[in-house]
């Protein structure tokens, strides 16, 4: 069998290495995301990255992971705090953190000129540029945000479907609210590398809108959804190549283009009216 | 008989809460003996949810004891408590069914959320039998009716055989003919297990009906007893301070009869 070229590139297995790791676990997170309604959560903490690269590089980092990990970290437990001490609506909180976090990193990148450049790495991400140490941060962070998620799935449901019932079930609520919100973190913090800042939310927002049409349980749906999640990351990159298209962009439009096919078959399967079974 | 069977099921003393600038609780004192059947009830504003929110350890006292069978509140008490919540919010993108947020309540299937028991289904199917909801064990959580999901978290409640069951507002949500035979689902339950049932409401009628004790709240217990006693028109209006008559709502020709909607009106 011959092989297409590019898949023996090093630079391209890496890169879809990468998107291996991250698809699925953006997936299985995004079940929980999206049910507990915080997908703009996930946006804002994207978008804090760039105050993260931007603040990084002035200091003298080349490799902005860990900066951007921290900053979006720090504007995540803020957004916690900020809901539980003032009487500022979510929505306010998260436009506040979203909008300075963007135009702070925009203001720190215009001192460095050198690194103006960047931004459009940064806004629209650059998996194809990947190296070996970020392949390994990938799976490290993979596998500790599954096994988390594993290992604390049982009262994350319940959390997620009420949760008072879940804190008279003997669960401790407010940690658990701010360890999900630390893996949701860390995710998104490593996936802008691939996706970037713009389009990090398609990835968790997407593969569980899809897979929710095709499952009648929420088993299924975090199967499906994790499925889905790797299908469209690695889909969206080995597709990318071939057609010289930006990686991030074809990832999330292959999600899109599954999600229109979710879509036309539940609506051949349920017809038109039915989005929930009826009592 | 150890101690602890004896004491009351619930037990509250000058319990204080202020929230903001207002005085919610004012030196609430109750005592509800086990394996009754009691009401709680009050107005909206009358201080209800913050005091079952304190039952179930969701809001502190500034002073005062609570107990709940005998210990103060915490997880170990919490886990030999039924609660009843009024209502889910459920996004319906959240696929969670039936069968899976019951597996949620049984310790051999909590740790691990894949698995399932042939026990443990025998085990849902009959709870969900005794509530007369088996058809539902496989249905979507986030699309049941108002009456059906009332019952499911019955069922929910009952799979760790609790010793004291709290619902909060039962009846909201679920239409006037579906009230009554949940009233006697609940009365039925609390005959066959011989647990406490608490039943928090704003909702006189049927709660007093089925209620062998009532509590009515409005910051400090301000009256209690037998439904006939607390229902007395007079003690109810010296006690809340509000207009109160028993408003009956007119069903076509049906006439006004005890066991007829009564709501607080204030004037």
């Amino acid at each position: 069998m011959n092989l297409p070229e590019f898949l023996a590139e090093s630079f391209f297995q890496r890169a879809l290495l990468v998107a291996l790791a991250l698809g699925p676990i953006c997936g299985f997170l995004g079940v929980f995301v999206t049910a507990r309604r915080m997908a703009f959560f996930s946006d804002t903490i994207s978008h804090a990255a760039l105050t993260g690269v931007a603040a990084g590089f002035l200091a003298g980092f080349d490799e902005p992971t860990l900066p951007v990990l921290l900053y979006c970290s720090l504007v995540a437990v803020a957004m916690l705090w900020l809901r539980e001490r003032t009487q500022l609506l979510n929505d306010t909180i998260m436009a506040v953190l979203l909008s300075t976090s963007v135009a702070g990193g925009v203001v720190l990148l215009s001192l460095q000129r050198n690194r103006w450049a960047e931004l459009d790495k940064v806004l629209l991400g650059d998996i194809l540029s990947v190296n070996w140490v970020d392949v390994g941060a990938a799976w490290a962070v993979a596998i500790l945000v599954a096994s988390a998620l594993l290992r604390w799935l049982t009262p994350l449901v319940l959390l997620t479907t009420h949760e008072d019932l879940a804190h008279v079930g003997g669960i401790h609520v407010r940690r658990l609210n701010y360890g999900f919100v630390i893996l949701l973190t860390i995710a998104v913090s490593l996936t802008i590398r691939a996706l970037g800042i713009l389009l990090v939310t398609s990835l968790i927002v997407l593969p569980p809108a899809i897979a929710r049409s095709l499952s009648v349980n929420l088993r299924q749906h975090i199967v499906f959804s994790f499925l889905v999640g790797t299908v469209g990351a690695t889909g969206g990159v080995l597709l990318s190549y071939p057609l010289n298209l930006p990686t991030g962009p074809t990832i999330t439009l292959t999600l899109g283009f599954l999600f229109i096919l979710s879509l036309a078959t539940r609506h051949l399967r349920r017809g038109p009216a039915a989005t929930h079974p009826s009592p | 008989m150890p101690p602890s069977l004896e004491s009351p099921a619930i037990e509250i003393r000058d319990a204080r809460i202020r929230l903001g600038d207002t005085d919610v609780l004012r030196g609430v004192t109750m005592s509800v003996p086990r394996g009754k059947m009691v009401a709680l009830i009050g107005p909206n504003g009358s201080g209800k949810t913050t005091l079952l929110r304190c039952l179930l350890g969701l809001q502190k006292l500034d002073s005062g004891v609570v107990k709940l069978l005998g210990e103060p509140i915490g997880p170990r008490v919490l886990g030999r408590i039924g609660y009843v919540p009024q209502r889910l919010q459920l996004e319906s993108s959240f696929t969670i069914s039936v069968r899976e947020f019951l597996s949620l309540r049984r310790r051999e299937t909590r740790r691990w959320f894949w698995q399932s028991h042939r026990k443990t289904d025998a085990l849902l199917l009959g709870t969900l039998g005794e509530l007369g909801v088996e058809s539902l064990l496989d249905r979507p959580l986030a699309g049941l009716s108002g009456g059906q999901l009332q019952r499911v978290l019955i069922a929910y409640s009952l799979l760790s055989e609790p010793e004291l069951l709290l619902l909060d507002e039962p009846t909201a949500g679920v239409d006037t003919p579906g009230e009554q035979s949940f009233y006697e689902l609940i009365s039925g339950i609390h005959a066959r297990m011989k647990i406490t049932v608490v039943l928090v409401s704003h909702d006189l009628a049927m709660v007093f009906r089925q209620a062998s004790w009532v509590y009515a709240l409005n910051g400090v217990i301000c009256c209690e007893g037998h439904p006939e006693q607390v229902l007395n028109a007079d003690s109810l209006k010296a006690a809340y301070g509000i207009h109160v008559t028993p408003y009956h709502h007119h069903h076509g020709h049906g006439s006004a009869e005890a066991g007829q909607p009564i709501q607080f009106r204030r004037r």
